[in-house]
């Protein structure tokens, strides 16, 4: 709340344009876009048909898609509108959409609720179990995980279950295999989504294998399908930032300044290499995680950690927010940054939990072992300091 | 059906780390000054243009000219959104359209008049912008109400609000007032010269011509919070009396006999007159005191609509400054009690040295001169 009082008046001073032709906002599409179109059609038929489950849930799968192909949580908010006209779900569909919006807000309990809730009625319905396999992989439970794997396997869905199982291969030390795994379900991959998404991960495997060639084969791979995506984009800007080359990341990223963890990405790049542009990113990117708390918005802390941590070299915040961000999300790169956090601030009680994960999972990533390493002879040293603020 | 299976794992494994943009808000700071509402609500234009549709010419482009041609749509729309009431609707209208940048883009400015039936009571506010198109977004509001600031985020759940006009605000006005007095307590000498005059003997009994310590510590608790006690009645009284208006005496007169209090109170313990009943004699100056008090509080001025309130703070915050000088004074004095140098040091040399700086005090107030430096 106190956020608020801080943030409010920190705003700028209201103008009256001088000319009608002056542009004042972007929109995202034009109307005459054929998504444009299609998304006019789905509400039309929602709105001459309340109450028509189908409509319903074929819209707000449209706007879904659309939160996801412009990373634009605006369509969430859409989406979920949509679905709060039925006190309940009224069908399987509307039940896997109300699992999706709510593992989106970080929901996950209730989210594999909605998802089990419609598997009880569709035992068919591999999207729940798909999703159910996600989310457990990113809470880290593991065997839960794998269950959901084979049920995908038995309603023969083997991109499905390939991406599943080399996942939860991966998390759980295994990462040749999993290397295998995903090559295996890229075979037999039909669409070009499929193949970016199983690419992508084929490139975070080998990075973490050490075998920085071969990601950067499977990156270049992923790109060359033409298709705009963000978690690959934030992938490879990851490597490219890795392997020291800020300055490819500075040009593959400059056109994606709206998206927030990619501008966090960009600027990373263009602090390292001192560029001008820098301190307006980062002063931006400060602006909108301030907005972001001002709305009561937490499930971005592991990117905000990230940023402390990085551009503001602020650990101690940094590994707070981390930590946090842990609680809830465990994949790898919510460990990276929990002990990278942890060994600035030199507190390693904070990176307990993520050094008990890399022991009890045997995640084989080289430079995660080596910051858990270094935590670890922290540890006689920081005795002294832990009480310290 | 197999695109869309694969599509999750793109769309799970996407969110999980590639946040971008934010979700809908608007920014509504509202003023209220009696029945008088100003407000500026900040609307993103996207939101607009998803609620109402703003690019005619469909090139994915919002001018300045597109907003201004649905001015009267958007004014209504929101307008038939927001709802202030103070006992009774406020109707609201649009008086101007501006435009601003917030961190996620380009935002409509409605600046926003009002008149309420009333002057007072609570305010109510209901807020729906976009809940029925877009459950995630909020309202961030900042509501200025007479001079107390309330701030709150308004989601869909959020229902009609009440805003009183004592909450928050007032407390931190009680608290302002209670630092004061206990600040007015400590800084104050000629007060605690006086408290310290009548708690110096608390802790004795005068028998046989002689004082000598009383016999436990309960005796002399008694003694101090009664003489405590009375003080912060009697000064509580002509306190609010002064403060309220209702009686007025002029400063040099009061500030003279509070020193005369001072020299009197020392004296009694050099040479008694009243041992017993001090209680009487601490209400009395107490009255004289609170003339004193008065005029401090003038000086800060206390707010018309939290009078009581605010008198109440100052009251208390003297009373808990004497009862620290109480805390501190009563323990160490009853240990001492028997002593030769708390019955001729600290008793004795300290009451005489007392009644000689109030003596100067009376001198210099009555006789305007300046022979102690502030």
């Amino acid at each position: 709340m106190y956020g608020i009082l801080l943030a409010l008046p920190a705003r700028s001073v209201p103008r009256t344009p001088a000319d009608d032709a002056v542009v004042i906002e972007k929109l995202p599409f034009r109307a005459g876009d054929s998504r444009a179109r299609e998304l006019d059609i789905l509400r039309a038929s929602a709105r001459n048909a309340p109450g028509d489950a189908v409509a319903a849930a074929a819209l707000a799968q449209a706007y879904f898609d659309m939160a996801q192909a412009r990373s634009d949580p605006r369509y969430i908010g859409y989406a979920d509108a949509v679905l709060s006209q039925y006190k309940q779900p009224v069908s399987v569909d509307l039940l896997v959409l109300r699992g999706m919006l709510r593992q989106y807000r970080h929901d996950f309990d209730d989210a594999l609720g909605d998802f089990a809730a419609a598997l009880a009625q569709d035992p068919e319905r591999a999207s729940a179990h798909a999703w159910r396999g996600a989310i457990f992989l990113v809470v880290a439970q593991y065997d839960n995980a794998r269950k959901e794997c084979a049920a995908l396997l038995r309603l023969q869905r083997p991109v499905l279950y390939g991406g599943c199982t080399g996942l939860t291969q991966a998390y759980t030390g295994q990462l040749t295999l999993a290397y295998k795994t995903l090559q295996q379900a890229l075979t037999l991959a039909r669409y070009d989504d499929q193949r970016l998404w199983l690419l992508t991960r084929m490139g975070e495997v080998s990075t973490w294998l050490g075998q920085s060639a071969r990601a950067e084969r499977h990156y270049r791979d992923a790109l060359a399908l033409g298709r705009d995506d963000g978690y690959l984009l934030a992938a490879w800007a990851d490597f490219l930032l890795d392997q020291k080359r800020p300055a490819e990341v500075v040009q593959w990223l400059a056109a994606w300044e709206t998206s927030d963890s990619l501008l966090l990405r960009l600027a990373e790049a263009e602090t390292t290499q001192q560029l001008p542009g820098a301190k307006a990113h980062v002063q931006a990117l400060d602006d909108r995680f301030a907005a972001a708390k001002l709305r009561g918005d937490t499930t971005h802390r592991a990117e905000e950690a990230r940023f402390q941590l990085r551009l503001r070299k602020n650990s101690a915040l940094a590994v707070q927010l981390a930590a946090a961000n842990y609680q809830i999300q465990k994949e790898p790169r919510d460990l990276r940054v929990l002990l990278e956090a942890a060994l600035a601030a030199r507190d390693p009680d904070a990176a307990k939990p993520a050094r008990e994960w890399l022991q009890s999972t045997g995640f084989e990533d080289a430079h995660m072992r080596t910051l858990a390493a270094h935590i670890l002879q922290l540890q006689p040293l920081v005795k002294k300091q832990v009480s310290a603020p | 059906m197999m695109r869309r299976f694969a599509l999750l794992w793109l769309v799970l494994a996407f969110q999980m780390t590639a946040w971008a943009h934010k979700a809908s808000d608007s920014y509504l700071v509202v003023d209220v000054k009696g029945n008088a509402i100003t407000a500026q609500w900040d609307i993103a234009l996207r939101d607009i243009d998803f609620a109402l549709g703003l690019d005619r010419d469909g090139n994915a482009e919002i001018t300045w000219g597109e907003l201004r041609a649905r001015q009267s749509d958007l004014s209504a729309w929101a307008l038939s959104r927001l709802e202030l009431t103070r006992s009774g609707g406020c109707p609201l209208q649009v008086t101007s359209l501006q435009v601003d940048e917030h961190t996620d883009g380009g935002y409509a400015v409605l600046h926003l008049v009002g008149v309420c039936p009333a002057a007072s009571g609570p305010l109510g506010l209901q807020y729906r912008l976009l809940f029925d198109l877009d459950s995630l977004h909020r309202g961030l509001l900042r509501l200025t109400l007479d001079d107390a600031t309330h701030t709150t985020v308004i989601s869909p759940t959020s229902g009609a609000l009440q805003f009183g006009a004592m909450q928050t605000s007032r407390w931190a006005q009680f608290k302002q007032y209670l630092v004061e007095g206990v600040w007015h307590i400590w800084i104050g000498f000629d007060h605690i010269l006086f408290l310290l005059s009548l708690l110096l003997p608390a802790v004795l009994v005068f028998q046989m011509r002689r004082w000598q310590g009383v016999a436990n510590f309960g005796a002399a608790l008694r003694e101090v919070l009664w003489v405590v006690t009375s003080f912060t009645a009697a000064h509580s009284i002509t306190l609010s009396l002064a403060a309220l208006g209702l009686v007025s005496l002029p400063s040099r007169l009061v500030e003279s006999a509070i020193a005369l209090s001072v020299v009197l109170t020392a004296a009694n313990n050099l040479w008694p007159v009243v041992e017993r009943r001090r209680w009487l004699v601490a209400f009395g100056f107490g009255l004289i005191h609170g003339f004193g008090f008065a005029s401090v509080l003038a000086e800060l001025g206390l707010p018309a609509d939290a009078l009581a309130l605010s008198l109440l703070g100052f009251n208390a915050g003297v009373e808990v400054g004497q009862m620290a000088i109480v805390a501190g004074f009563l323990p160490v004095a009853f240990l001492m009690r028997n002593t030769r140098f708390y019955l001729r040091g600290v008793f004795v040399l300290g009451s005489w040295l007392t009644m000689l700086v109030a003596l100067i005090w009376l001198l210099e107030r009555a006789l305007d001169l300046k022979l102690l430096t502030a």
